[in-house]
């Protein structure tokens, strides 16, 4: 397997490539790469690939918000059962 | 309604639940973990007066304490949100809602990934995954494996590994990405660790310590660092060397380890096949934060702190009325500086909760976490005193800017 075919985002299966290529060619936030890429959005909702994503966009960003955190995150934190979530 | 909470029961936790106890409120501390302790779990070490630090033993400790002063334990309960309304926090778990005045939050930390091709792989583990699994699970992780990625955190764990009996084929750097970047660069790998090399006990590197006080000669260090490695303890740290890629069928066989040079770039040809059962990744920790983001609570990013901190004064308080931190969550310190944190921040929830007369109490708290900080036999941060200062700042430039929008907002009321 070369660098380039490795998934960073597991959930939805979004190699380094494709956030690399992404993120030179947008030069976008972490937020917008995530939206572009898919990567972050899957079902462990970005706790494996959330620092990773963050990294490469900010390797062609222009600049980094340091005031607020650059990838939202969204309760619930933790998977909980449907029926638990329905009430 | 409980007069405290705490998420986490970790060192910051557990000492934070008896401090409050102490003062006599009813706290209720909650961890996702079956058992307390946190990260304190797996630590194992010997400190430089040769007395072994047994993480195990020190939580159980702490545990029982607070377990005598009245404390009610949830582990094995996740929380997965927190809300605020009318001065009352709400903790929504799997089973159970609570209600508090006063919360705390002692996530800890988390750790990074490192990518490497091959990284899928079922054999292949963060480093905190293999210390878990040897040091409280008491399972081996496999029987010979590669450490990827060379920081202080990976070093005691390749060490506590090979106590168990697992053997450590490689302390070793991953290939440089846009991931990885200096943690895959020779160069920048030495320095970090130089700030630790009075723990080395080879000759070799303490010596080399004292070389390499200066950018030149740090160079020259690098490039005439043994393509071999040099040992600690036994294990070859390999910093002239990079995992390119991890290989295996359906799970880890081996990794392919290439020569690199003092920038991290591969030296074609050089690539070598070595085999192993498991391979664990060392990324470096960061700042467990989610509920305070959820919350609401203001950030600052300061990478020498680890990460994205939410904002905190000395006395463990956030912006967010009864809402404290304390532990790595507040930047990545090691367990004796987590407790004296969560010291403190037990006192101020106390002083939240109607307590007074306790900010001499809380003033000694701060200093005694000022001199546990100094006094820390390792630093995970070479600059962690440059980075208390900065999140400092911004909490002073955050409550001035509130003071200002508060002041403005009144005048546009009376107009």
């Amino acid at each position: 397997m070369k660098e380039d075919e490795m998934i960073i985002c597991r959930c939805e299966e979004v190699s380094y490539e494709e956030l690399k290529t992404t993120a030179a060619k947008y030069k976008c936030s972490a937020r917008e790469l995530k939206l572009r890429t898919r990567a972050g959005m899957g079902y462990c909702g970005g706790r494996s690939c959330r620092t990773m994503v963050d990294k490469i966009a900010a390797t062609s960003a222009n600049d980094r918000n340091r005031t607020c955190v650059s990838l939202k995150y969204q309760p619930p934190i933790r998977p909980i059962s449907f029926k638990n979530l329905g009430g | 309604m409980d007069n405290a909470i705490i998420i986490g029961a970790g060192p910051a936790g557990l000492t934070a639940a008896v401090t409050c106890a102490e003062k006599g409120l009813d706290v209720v501390v909650i961890d996702e973990y079956m058992r307390a302790g946190g990260r304190l779990l797996g630590q194992l070490y010997e400190e430089p007066n040769g007395n072994w630090w047994n993480g195990i033993k020190e939580s159980n400790k702490l545990y029982e304490k607070a377990v005598d002063l009245g404390v009610n334990f949830h582990l094995n309960t996740a929380v997965n949100n927190i809300e605020n309304s009318n001065g009352i926090w709400t903790i929504y778990t799997e089973r159970e809602t609570f209600h508090t005045p006063s919360l705390l939050l002692a996530t800890g930390a988390a750790e990074a990934p490192v990518p490497v091709p091959g990284w899928t792989l079922p054999g292949v583990m963060s480093v905190g995954a293999a210390q878990v699994m040897t040091n409280v699970h008491r399972v081996k992780p496999g029987e010979r494996g590669v450490i990827i990625g060379v920081n202080v955190l990976s070093a005691a764990i390749a060490m506590e590994l090979q106590l168990a009996g697992v053997e450590v084929a490689s302390l070793t750097l991953p290939k440089t990405n846009q991931v990885t970047q200096d943690a895959g660069k020779p160069k920048e790998v030495l320095d970090s660790l130089l700030h630790v090399s009075h723990m080395a006990p080879s000759p070799f590197v303490r010596y080399g310590s004292k070389l390499m006080k200066n950018d030149f000669m740090k160079k020259l260090g690098v490039n005439f660092f043994p393509k071999k490695g040099v040992k600690m303890w036994d294990i070859p740290i390999q910093l002239r060397k990079a995992v390119t890629k991890i290989y295996g069928e359906d799970e880890v066989e081996g990794v392919t380890l290439a020569t690199i040079n003092a920038d991290g770039e591969v030296v074609s040809g050089s690539e070598e096949h070595i085999p192993v059962d498991f391979v664990c990744i060392a990324g470096g920790l960061y700042p467990l934060a989610e509920l305070a983001a959820v919350a609401g609570c203001p950030f600052y990013l300061v990478e020498e702190l680890g990460g994205y901190v939410p904002l905190h004064n000395e006395r463990m308080e956030s912006p967010l009325e009864g809402l404290y931190v304390a532990g790595n969550i507040t930047g990545i310190e090691g367990a004796k500086v987590a407790a004296a944190q969560g010291r403190t921040a037990g006192l101020s929830m106390a002083h939240h909760a109607g307590m007074d007369d306790l900010d001499g109490e809380i003033k000694n708290s701060i200093k005694r976490t000022e001199q546990t900080r100094d006094n820390a036999h390792i630093q995970f941060h070479p600059e962690i005193e440059t980075g208390r200062k900065k999140i400092l700042q911004q909490w002073d430039a955050y409550q001035s800017n509130k003071e200002r929008s508060v002041v403005s907002n009144s005048r546009g009321g009376i107009t």
